[in-house]
């Protein structure tokens, strides 16, 4: 009975533990900074940029905090932008990654700091390919590639194009998964690249506006490209629910080809968690698309000062090499302002161009349709 | 005569009582209508008072038509409640089991066992998620053990329908396993010895005298245990097939990712529609135990 009551009060107690709120105060030199990117960005930032910026900035600390998705990035958006109506607190300072277009009116509504007008030094390395607005500042890039295990797919085979990797994927039934389109952009831009495939390969033809005169006939052939592999996927048409989860799959050898996100990739074969063997490989017809991740700097943060300078110092030469060694993303700035020798190295890997598919309308009716029409493996010869 | 007197005694039965008991409830039950039953009538409200083609808003049941004419959301549902029954039922059969032995055993191994048996309440449910890849996942724990001794590969249950169950069974063991050992608690050692003094049998005496009198405790640990898996998100979100999704995933991917939070809301007021029944269970339950 003793034993009994005491794993019951112990239950209660933890529970009771967990529930206890915790009050949060923005201070003073302490950079409150928000992520909804995968694990190896924050690594990247704890291991690499805070130590480097708290070093050349004495007094000034970075809290990294990890707002899970995207979605939890707005909802942190959405409360600065309540905070800016009241005058009160928004407790943020800084986004790692963020569309100033989110929620909507924050531009109209003062809440982003202009980052061409806020006097920062190095804004005009900025690649001009990757601006998208004046109130977010590009500093990394990344594309989706394939990974594969150069132990089951000799290089020199490794599918270059679509269609060959279509023939492929039928070829080798249970060889290939991708991860739901909602879940992560690896899947998610594999199913862009596939929609791309079905309208005449033209990134040119989609944009943020036309998905009104352009949606209902654009989407279904894609479905109908991806339905058609769906039967050759890992375990007859399973999707992953996750960039992590597909790499994890990789890395267990239960599949031999992945899309995926090339910083990610590079730092889990940097890290053993994706052995030396594993091969990458872009297709050549048309890239699978990837972008820009974009910073924000609140104008109503406490420490607005502090993170306009640890914007400005992102884009310096040696934390967008950095970019380059450590995390196997593309540098935000142009090439010239990477090192010499970087430059010289990477030459073969660096696209001139990624695709980057528009977001608004179209990931809505990406994220329904793709569940609707592809996720249940219903045969539509059937 | 005497029993009049012993009323009398008895707490609560005072003529001029202070609203003590009132007041004492009086947070929880303000708790409960600020918190649950608000949201649950705003939530159904604004589900079936939509915006018109004009600016005004007008009663419309549109959103639930859709709900239920549209056979993907069915299809969630079903496998919701599918999932609900078969965790439900493995639940009882592995759970009962160990509780007996927990009542009855004496002795170290009991501990470890219920050590054992109480553990899984301490694992998040996101590690347990990445824990049962590695070891159910393709090319897993398991599939190395099988072929080390040269057996074939396990159909992996990751992706499928079966992975949920299968986490949301571990999950849910310590809950199920101590609300039983509670209910075991009222079966006295006098009422065994006594049975098995006439000659009653191992079976016998569960089925006529322990089964009857946990019955109770088995239907509130089925009635909680089927109210957190019917909702569950975590498990399904990451071990579970992309289509059908659970109603927990299907509802965030609604709300988050299409974007559409009155359907969202329809989705969830469905999914409440079906917990109230099994938490109407509980509360029958449990009056009729406090009944005199």
């Amino acid at each position: 009975m003793k034993r009994r009551a005491f794993m019951l009060s112990v239950g209660g107690t933890a529970a009771g533990m967990v529930l206890l709120p915790r009050a949060v105060f923005a201070e003073a030199g302490r950079i409150d900074w928000y992520t909804s990117s995968d694990q190896n960005i924050l690594d990247f930032w704890t291991n690499v940029v805070k130590p480097k910026f708290e070093a050349a900035n004495p007094g000034v600390t970075i809290n990294l905090v990890d707002a899970g998705d995207g979605p939890g990035n707005i909802a942190i958006g959405e409360r600065a932008l309540a905070a800016l109506s009241s005058n009160a607190d928004p407790q943020a300072d800084y986004f790692e990654s963020y569309d100033p277009l989110l929620p909507s009116g924050a531009i109209e509504a003062g809440l982003f700091v202009n980052m061409k007008e806020a006097g920062l030094s190095n804004w005009s390395k900025i690649n001009p390919l990757a601006i998208e607005s004046d109130y977010s500042m590009p500093y990394r890039g990344s594309q989706v590639l394939l990974a594969y295990d150069t132990t089951k797919l000799n290089p020199a085979n490794a599918p270059k194009t679509w269609p060959e990797l279509v023939a492929w994927i039928k070829a080798n039934p249970g060889q290939f998964i991708y991860n739901r389109p909602n879940k992560g952009g690896s899947g998610g831009n594999f199913v862009r690249r596939a929609i791309y495939e079905a309208n005449g390969k033209d990134p040119a033809v989609f944009n943020t506006t036309n998905f009104g005169e352009l949606g209902e006939k654009a989407l279904p052939p894609a479905w109908e490209i991806l339905n058609d592999i769906a039967p050759s996927l890992f375990d007859n048409g399973a999707y992953t629910s996750g960039n992590t989860q597909s790499i994890q799959l990789l890395g267990q050898s239960a599949v031999t080809m992945i899309p995926a996100w090339s910083d990610q990739a590079l730092s889990a074969i940097d890290q053993g968690v994706l052995p030396e063997t594993t091969g990458l490989v872009q297709l050549q017809d048309l890239a699978l698309p990837g972008g820009f991740s974009r910073s924000v700097v609140l104008s109503n943060g406490v420490n607005r000062d502090a993170a306009l300078k640890l914007a400005d110092f992102i884009l310096t030469e040696e934390i967008q090499s950095a970019v380059l060694t450590e995390l196997g993303g593309f540098p935000g700035v142009s090439w010239d302002y990477v090192s010499a020798d970087l430059r010289e190295k990477f030459k073969d890997v660096i696209p001139e161009t990624i695709p980057n598919f528009p977001g608004g309308d179209w990931e809505k009716a990406i994220n329904e349709g793709w569940y609707r029409n592809v996720a249940p493996n219903v045969d539509p010869n059937s | 005569m005497t029993t009049t007197t012993a009323s009398n005694d008895t707490v609560g039965t005072r003529k001029s009582r202070w609203p003590v008991g009132l007041l004492l409830v009086a947070a929880p039950v303000f708790l409960v209508c600020w918190m649950i039953i608000w949201p649950i009538l705003s939530a159904i409200w604004r589900t079936v008072w939509l915006p018109g083609d004009g600016a005004g808003h007008s009663f419309s049941l549109a959103t639930y038509r859709f709900f239920f004419s549209d056979q993907y959301s069915l299809n969630n549902l079903s496998v919701t409640l599918w999932t609900t029954g078969v965790c439900a039922l493995l639940l009882v059969l592995i759970c009962v089991p160990i509780a007996l032995y927990l009542r009855f055993a004496k002795g170290r191994l009991a501990a470890y066992v219920q050590g054992l048996a109480i553990f899984p309440m301490f694992v998040p449910s996101i590690i347990l998620s990445y824990a049962i890849i590695r070891v159910l996942g393709p090319n897993g724990t398991v599939d190395l053990l099988l072929n080390a001794v040269g057996l074939p590969k396990i159909r992996s249950p990751y992706l499928t329908p079966w992975g949920p169950v299968i986490g949301l069974v571990w999950d849910n063991i310590p809950l199920t396993v101590l609300i039983l050992l509670a209910g075991l608690a009222s079966v006295s050692n006098q009422s065994i010895e006594a049975a098995r003094d006439v000659g009653a049998r191992p079976l016998a005496v569960l089925w006529h005298i322990i089964l009857p009198r946990i019955s109770n405790s088995i239907l509130v640990a089925v009635s909680f245990t089927v109210l957190g898996i019917f909702s569950s998100f975590t498990l399904p979100y990451v071990l579970g097939p992309a289509a059908p999704e659970m109603m927990g995933p299907f509802m965030q991917r609604t709300f988050r990712d299409v974007n559409d939070p009155t359907m969202a809301i329809t989705q969830a007021v469905v999914t409440f529609a079906f917990c109230i029944v099994f938490g109407l269970f509980y509360v029958r339950s449990v009056a009729k135990n406090r009944a005199p």
